[in-house]
Order: C-alpha cells, then structure tokens, then sequence
C-alpha cells in the first residue's frame, strides 16, 4: 500500500489511476514490505511524483521527465546540428591550425618569437628572463611539446573570449535589460560542470573534433572578460561622460575615444583572468581529447605515477604564472600610461 | 530464584537475534562508479546486512580510488568488480599479503572488444573479421575510436595497431581522452546509425543497450599478449584479447576478522550473460541500480541462497 492511496481514493480517482502492472522496485520499498511495520507520520514521504506514482500509476515517474528530455534532445539533434555544426566550425580550424604552427616551427625559432612577445607586452628583461628560464626548464625536462600544445590551445581559446566576450560586455554595458538576462547565463556557465553539455555535444559533432574541448573552454572562461568589460564601462565617471556630452561627441566616439580607454585596466583584468581560467580547464579539455599538459596528468592519476603527475601539474603552473605575469606587466604598462 | 531464571530466560531470549548480528561487524564495501559494479556491491552489501547482519557501508569509488585507498588505508575491505589490469598496483599488494582475491565477479571474466555495429555487419558480413575491416576502411568510417591514455587496454591497441597496420590500411586511429567520450562516441554512432570502429569492454551499460559485433581478430596467443601488453617489448604481434580479470577483491584483515562474510563474498560471481541482459533490464527499465539489485534478488533466488551460509539462508527465509 502507498502512502498517498487516500488522496486518489477521496478523489474517486482510482479508476482513472488504474492498474499498477509489474515495475521495479527499490531496495527500501523491498525491505519496508518485509519487515510489514507500517510507517509513522514522521516517515511521511514527500508527494513527489514517484511516491504519487506509487499510489497512482497514471501519474508518470521522475524518469519520464529525465528521458522525456533525452527522447527530446535525440529528436532535435538532426535539426540543431544543421546549424550549430557549421557556426563552430571555424573554430575547429582555428585550433588545429593553432596547434600545427605551436608544433612545426622548431624551437630555436619558436623561443626567441616568445620571448619577444614577452618583452614587447612588458619592457622588461627581468621578466623575459624569467619567462625565458621556465621556458627552457620545460623544454630541458622534455615537456616542450606538451607545453606548446597546451599553449596554443589557450591562444586560440583566449583570443575568441576577448573577441566574442568585449563586445557582448560594452552591449550589457549600454542595457541594463541586456544584463539582467545575461548575468544569470554567466553564472551558470561558471557552475554547470562541463561534461553535462560536452556529452550531448558528442552527439551534434564528431568527438574528433578540436571544436569540442575548444567550446568547453570558452564557454568556462570566456565569463570574467564579459562581466569586468560591462563593469568597467559601467565604472567610468559619469563627469567624463558629461564633459563628453559637452562636446558633442557622437555616441561611437565616446565608446572609443572615452569608455573603453578609461575601462581599459578593468578590461585587461578580465583578459587576464580569462587566460588563466583558460588554462585551469586544460585537464577537464584533456578529458575530451585535448592534446598537451592535460593528458600527462590524466597519465598520471590513471597510473597512480605521481612524478607524471606533478611535473605535468607543476608545467601548468610555471605555463599560469607566465602568462599571468606577462598580461599583469602590459597591464600596468596600460595604467601608467593613462596616468 | 524462579523469578531470576525468568528474568534471565527472557534477557537470553532478548539478546539472541542480536548475538546472532553480533558476529559480523562494521564492514565497509566499495561501489564502482559503473553499473554492473554498483549491482554487484549492491546485492553483496544487501546480502551482508540482511544475511549476516553486518553493519555495512558502501563507499563510493572507482578503480585507481578504490586501489589506492587499499595500498594507503588499508580500506575499503570489499573491493567488487576490479579490473586488475587497470590497477597493476594490485599484484604488489597481492604478493605483499594486504589483498586477496575472493571471487571472480564474471565466470567467464571480462570481455575486452574491437567492435562494429550489427546493423554494418548486416550489411556487409565482411566486416565481421579484421581482415574485412582493413580491406574496407571506408566502410566503418576509416578510424579506430582508441582507449584513453593511461588505461591498460591503451597499451595493448596500441601494440596491435601496429600489428595491423590501421594507419598503412587508411584507418585514422583516435587517442580519446576519456571513457566517457570513448562511450559518447559509440552511443552517438549507432543513434545516428553511421559507420563506427572502436575499442570497448564488457559487461558494461553501452554493450547491454548497443548491439554491437566483436571484430575476430584471430585466435589469442599468450606470448603475443603478453609482449603486445608491454611498453617495453617490441616484437609485437596479432593475438585476441583474453578474458580479462576481474576480481571480488577483499583485505586480508577483513578475511581475517569475518570468516563467514568472507566466505559469502568468495561466492558472489554472476555469469556474463546474465550480467548483460540485468544491464539490459536496467537501461531499457531506465531503473535505478537499486532497482536493478532488487529485480535481481527477486528473480534469482536460488543462486544466491546457494553463496549462503545455512545460518544467513534462515535470516533471508521468505523475505520473497
């Protein structure tokens, strides 16, 4: 006897409930019919829809929600596919280009290149000399194409956040309709664990392609740039925007000449932030087939090799704190010169 | 002095069922995070408590956890469904004493696969041998879906990859990153009923709901296996996958301290057929494994009354 039978008998609803044929049956259920103890008011069960079930079988269980919703996404696939299969498609050939130039220019080219970019983004040798030390550390412990991999994933990766994130920030900045429906989209993409979206993926693409782990990521760390971009916008002075007022500026001059120069630090923040959120996805990504770092620490939990494990976890790190340093040093190179 | 007899007549008669608990102690049992070994545990642990009335927990784990937590802690003290050659660690705890092997989980042992699906068979026979799948790698999409890197089986593909020739044959081999994509892969394939070539084990959830067709890739040879096996050895060659192991793994201690739960689980094995069709009950039902542990008491009576003791088979008399 189910707890809720009362219910749809007071209702007279019990010919419509039916019969209860056959179904499955859970280990409490099980042990609560042998020990034959009715129970107490203290047990009562919450009327979710399987204990509503259990009274009245035409009322239809969790499960039917659950794989409602897969016989939902398996119906909708082909049609989805159609149109988001070839929107994200660059992005596949973003990333295998990305990854066979990191890979094909030799290393006495490719080091020298770096570390320029490190000296134009910082002017400052010491900070070169660092890069040029970790740099070197990894390639001498044989981690140099892991961690090129790695790195030309976050490049490309990194790139498309500021690209798609700064102009969906400077929209939430203009409308405060825009940014009560995006904040709650931010947040879920920071929480929603990965793998919840990247299987039914699998079912839209190929799980061949680079565009998979390239989504995860940018979904993950594409949130900080767009939310420090409508905030920095949203920070400047509203003096200066009088003053600019005053002028006569048109709107797009003033995005220009004005908002974005002076949210320009808190925009770099979020740049940074981006990069390294990019990069503390690498092993989730690694779980999706990405090449690099990631999968020498998969390597090594899956062994139980804890040397691989660290080393590998240990090149993230040195790999975090370069490009943490690099953007923090452009950064203030930024600040300096606004003030 | 009649009343104290009574007194003490009615504390006995109080204290027996709890004497009979008493025996069995606090046991702790792993779950493997995949079906077939959340079953296992399941009717073990049921079995336990009801049976033996021992104090059971079930701790959530998966191979390597499971593994380690036995090298470190010497715990969880059942460890059902190990594929020992996922956790190589096991032989060195095993030679140390620390583990035994209490039981077979499959009769027939794990099954390792190189798969298409039926409906490609259906439509070309030919590709039900390797040599039909390298002669026409068009026809099953021309890749090899691979284990990720770090299993057991990575190491083995690996070594009859080149055995084969896939690449030499125009057949792409793709390394994935996780059993879950490597699942994806195949689940997605046959939902959208295209070409598929891969790697997968059994009994598991996707080959209980996926009806697909183990590729012969001749017969299996021990010495061949056993270099393919090997990082180190590159005489590599063609042999089949055997039977894997796949142990109900308890702690020495636990052998020690509960003779007579130890004997239960010496017992809990279930044959690959009839793994299958409860994994196939499960998907198709859209069960729990809770469910799936009770459709298997209720059903197979007879067999696990037969791992009981006599004492355990009275406490489980008519419970169905």
């Amino acid at each position: 006897m189910a707890t809720y039978d009362f219910i749809f008998d007071g209702l007279g609803l019990r010919g419509w409930c039916g019969e209860k044929t056959g179904g499955t049956m859970g280990m409490e259920e099980l042990l609560a019919r042998n020990s034959g103890e009715t129970r107490s008011l203290w047990e009562l069960p919450f009327p979710s829809l399987d204990n509503l079930h259990d009274a009245c079988p035409a009322i239809a269980q969790t499960r039917g929600l659950t794989s409602g919703l897969e016989s939902g996404f398996l119906g909708i696939k082909d049609a989805l596919k159609v149109v988001v299969d070839p929107i994200t498609q660059p992005l596949s050939w973003f990333l295998s280009g990305a990854l066979s130039i990191f890979q094909t220019v030799p290393w006495f080219v490719m080091i020298p290149i770096l570390l320029g970019i490190v000296y134009i983004a910082s002017k400052s040798t010491r900070l070169v000399g660092m890069v040029a030390s970790f740099i070197l550390f990894l390639a001498f412990i044989d981690h140099y194409d892991y961690a090129m991999q790695t790195l030309a994933i976050i490049f490309v990766c990194s790139l498309i956040c500021v690209l798609l994130g700064v102009p969906i920030g400077i929209a939430m900045s203009r409308s405060d309709g825009l940014q009560r429906g995006v904040i709650p989209v931010l947040d879920m993409l920071q929480t929603l664990p990965p793998f919840v979206y990247l299987i039914p993926l699998i079912f839209l693409f190929s799980v061949t392609e680079p565009k998979l782990y390239g989504i995860a990521i940018i979904l993950y760390a594409i949130v900080p740039v767009i939310r420090l971009t409508d905030l920095g916008i949203r920070l400047v002075d509203t003096d200066v925007i009088e003053a600019a007022d005053a002028y006569g500026m048109t709107d797009r001059q003033k995005l220009y000449g004005v908002q974005i120069p002076l949210a320009l630090p808190n925009i770099m923040a979020g740049v940074n932030q981006t990069i390294m959120m990019s990069l503390a996805m690498v092993v989730i990504a690694s779980l999706v087939s990405a090449p690099g770092l990631g999968v020498l620490v998969l390597r090594g939990i899956r062994n139980l090799e804890l040397g691989v494990g660290l080393i590998s976890g240990l090149g993230i790190v040195l790999l975090a704190i370069i490009l943490d340093r690099v953007t923090k040093a452009a950064l203030a190179r930024v600040n300096t010169a606004q003030q | 002095m009649m009343k104290r007899s009574i007194y003490a007549l009615a504390l006995s008669g109080a204290m027996l069922p709890m004497a009979a608990n008493a025996e069995c102690g606090e046991v702790s049992v792993a779950e493997m995070n995949w079906t077939s070994g959340g079953i296992i545990t399941g009717v073990t642990a049921f079995l336990l408590e009801q049976g033996y009335g021992c104090d059971v927990t079930v701790v959530p784990s998966a191979t390597t956890t499971a593994i380690t937590s036995l090298a470190e802690n010497n715990e969880p003290d059942v460890v059902p469904e190990l594929w020992v050659n996922s956790a190589p660690a096991y032989f060195d705890l095993a030679e140390e004493g620390k583990v035994v092997k209490a039981s077979d989980s499959f009769s027939d042992g794990g099954t390792e696969h190189w798969l298409v699906p039926a409906y490609l068979v259906e439509e070309h026979p030919e590709l039900a041998t390797i040599e039909g799948v390298l002669d026409n790698p068009e026809l099953v999409g021309a890749r090899f879906h691979n284990c990720p890197d770090g299993w057991g089986c990575r190491i083995v593909n690996d070594s009859l990859k080149e055995a084969f020739d896939l690449e030499g044959n125009g057949i792409e081999v793709f390394n994935h990153g996780s059993g879950e994509t490597l699942a994806g892969a195949m689940a997605s394939a046959y939902e959208n009923q295209e070409p598929y070539f891969g790697y997968y084990w059994g009994p598991t959830a996707p080959l209980g709901k996926y009806d697909m067709v183990s590729v012969d890739l001749g017969p299996y040879k021990e010495d061949v296996h056993a270099c393919n096996q090997n990082t180190e050895c590159n005489e590599v060659g063609v042999s089949a996958f055997p039977s894997a192991d796949v142990f109900n793994v308890v702690t020495s201690d636990f052998a020690d301290r509960e003779p007579e739960a130890f004997e239960l689980v010496q017992n809990v094995s279930f044959s690959n057929d009839q793994m299958n069709s409860l994994l196939a009950w499960h998907s198709n039902n859209q069960a729990s494994i809770d469910e799936a542990v009770v459709h298997y008491l209720q059903n197979n009576e007879d067999q696990w009354m037969s791992w009981l003791s006599e004492e355990a088979q009275a406490n489980l008399e008519g419970m169905f």
